[in-house]
């Protein structure tokens, strides 16, 4: 393990805790996604492996070094922040030279240096501007240049596409991901968007209220969530989940009622995926009935926001949507091997 | 129709407004300028005369025959060096109030205003009588001091506002390049608040050039500065009027020309607080 939080609070002077003794360790070459609502700590993680902050309690080592106590310019790390922070008194090209300027590079390498990496983000038209002329899309990728022209072992990324429009985001992720293959070093990425960290990610640490809550593969976090917040977070739409109580093999909630059989009685929370429920006959045993309320279609999807009495669910289905009125009946099966049972006080993930 | 003549005369009211300001804040200066050309007859007639044969020996008789030249002198060493050391005191603790966070922040904000709100004349004495112990009265040191030390408030309460509007990301984007704390201040954050800092020392300068009180209490002869020698010029035999006007002309003309200069700079730096709140 190469890059190790290790036991790392950060308490502000405000009072505020943004960390609660984190215990974190990713390998180098990895794409690690911060993810997690404001407030959860995520940024904090990654200002604090920076250098711009120093932990309450707690180390961090970079490759068996201990590294808590070093000013951010003996990490070797770079960074691209949320707005972009150029410097508006220097041209594109000095701006991406500027780490290699203080690392008195000889003229010649920082011309080959800044040329190849601007080469790279393809903004090599843009070199003799200042960055109040450039778009956002394109000042953004003279950040990430100036952030990995001299070649630090690890970049770090604050929410970098944050302040990019829809269509530009997706452009610029798919940029980084090819990026991170190209240049093979690691990235540690911070998001509040769960798409983002789905699709960049080598591995997701899911952050709350200070806490790490889940640290898996994209894929793990998506099919075995650890608890009904990650379950609730992840996935466009997000899990349904349902508050009830399960009596002898079945579960009961409010409107409708579901086999789950090898289950104690208690109460649990039920969950299921919305592409993952099935619509079937109203002849089909085993299935709930709820009434259509809203029909969006997503196309090529649609989704069904459905209800019964306090029960409400999301169904994504590949259907034509013309075919669902509000209204009407609509019987939905939840296939066993679809479900997901969290505990109902704690939220934690049962077996 | 109604409307482009209402909005005409509005518009010649305000012009008529600015003209009596334009007159009422230059006449006295023009007057001066005139006196500095008059002869004692010219001077004190007693109808003003706005057209006289003008005479240059004001000039010389004064700067040269009584030697107040090096009085010029002085003035630009104290308003340099007073200026130089508020900008190089006063930068980095106005970018420390801009940036870091500490108990009584505020309050030891408000305190450096407060060193302004006092009567410049209240610590008069206690100044002269601590230069004195000092040994450093009637040289231009005391002056440099006590200049720097009431521009000061006016240098971290300007320049807090300068530096607050640039994103701290800036700082910490140097840092992560590769500079230190100390690093990122003066070779990013200085450099981008060039203008801010052009125009709070421009403001310093013209107050320190200006200053006449603690100049008269604490130099006498070598480190007079030209707002001190004016008042030498008032004689048992009556006050050369022409001398005089010639000295304040030449102590004006920099402020003037700078000011002209600079006065897009200094409008915005003076606003910027009032601004930012």
């Amino acid at each position: 393990m190469a890059i190790v939080f290790d036991g790392v609070t950060k308490a502000f002077p405000d009072g505020t805790v943004a960390l609660h003794a984190l215990d974190l360790a990713f390998d180098p070459g990895e794409f690690l996604v911060l993810l997690g609502p404001s407030g959860s700590g995520k940024t904090t993680a990654c200002r604090l492996l920076a250098g711009l902050e120093r932990p309450t309690a707690g180390r961090i080592m970079v490759e068996d070094q201990d590294v808590t106590n070093l000013p951010p310019r003996l990490r070797g790390m770079g960074m691209v922040f949320q707005n972009y922070a150029l410097y508006s008194h220097k041209s594109v090209y000095e701006n991406i030279a500027y780490p290699l300027r203080i690392r008195k590079m000889a003229g010649a390498e920082i011309d080959r240096s800044v040329r190849a990496m601007a080469e790279l983000l393809e903004i090599g038209r843009y070199l003799d501007r200042r960055p109040s002329q450039l778009s956002g899309g394109q000042a953004q990728r003279v950040a990430v240049a100036r952030a990995l022209v001299w070649q630090p072992s690890l970049c770090l990324m604050d929410e970098p596409l944050s302040n990019l429009d829809a269509l530009l985001r997706l452009h610029m992720r798919t940029e980084l991901k090819r990026l991170h293959r190209e240049l093979k070093k690691t990235f540690v990425f911070v998001t509040h968007d769960q798409e983002e960290a789905m699709t960049l990610a080598t591995r997701v640490a899911v952050l709350r209220e200070g806490s790490l809550i889940q640290f898996d593969d994209p894929r793990e976090i998506y099919r075995r969530p650890a608890n009904r917040f990650i379950a609730e977070f992840i996935g466009r739409p997000a899990m349904n989940t349902f508050d009830g109580t399960v009596r002898g093999g079945v579960f009961h909630a409010d409107g409708f009622t579901c086999p789950l059989p090898g289950r104690p009685d208690g109460p649990v929370v039920l969950g299921i995926r919305p592409e993952q429920i099935q619509i079937v006959d109203a002849s089909a045993g085993d299935s709930a009935r709820f009434a259509v309320d809203v029909v969006e279609a997503v196309e090529p999807d649609v989704l069904i926001f459905a209800r019964s009495q306090a029960s409400k669910l999301i169904v994504r289905t590949a259907s034509d949507d013309r075919a669902f009125k509000p209204g009407q009946p609509l019987h939905l099966r939840f296939p066993a091997n679809a479900l997901h049972v969290f505990d109902a006080t704690s939220g934690a993930r049962l077996p | 129709m109604i409307d482009q003549s209402t909005n005409r005369a509005w518009r010649r009211f305000a012009w008529a407004v600015l003209l009596v300001a334009v007159v009422v804040a230059l006449t006295p200066y023009v007057w001066m300028l005139l006196a500095s050309f008059k002869n004692r007859v010219d001077l004190l007639s007693s109808v003003p005369k706005w057209v006289f044969t003008p005479t240059l020996s004001n000039y010389p008789a004064v700067f040269i025959d009584k030697e107040y030249w090096p009085l010029a002198i002085n003035s630009v060493l104290i308003s340099v060096s007073s200026t130089v050391l508020c900008i190089l005191i006063g930068a980095p603790a106005a970018y420390g109030f801009a940036r870091a966070d500490f108990p009584g922040k505020e309050d030891l904000f408000f305190f450096f205003l407060t060193t302004r709100m006092a009567p410049p004349i209240s610590i008069a004495v206690p100044l002269f009588l601590f230069f004195t112990a000092l040994g450093l009265i009637d040289t231009i040191y005391a002056v440099v001091i006590a200049h720097t030390s009431f521009n000061l408030s006016l240098v971290v309460w300007m320049m807090r506002g300068f530096f607050a509007e640039i994103p701290k990301e800036i700082d910490e984007a140097a840092m992560m390049d590769g500079r230190s704390r100390l690093g990122a201040f003066f070779f990013v954050v200085a450099p981008l608040a060039a203008p801010g800092i052009g125009a709070t020392a421009v403001l310093c300068f013209i107050l320190s050039w200006n200053e006449f009180l603690y100049a008269f209490i604490l130099v006498a002869f070598e480190g007079r500065p030209l707002t001190v020698g004016i008042p030498g010029l008032v004689t048992p035999h009556g006050t050369l009027w022409g001398q005089v006007a010639a000295v304040a002309i030449v102590a004006t003309l920099p402020i003037v020309l700078f000011t002209f200069l600079v006065q897009k700079q200094l409008v915005r730096g003076l606003t910027f607080g009032a601004v930012k709140g």
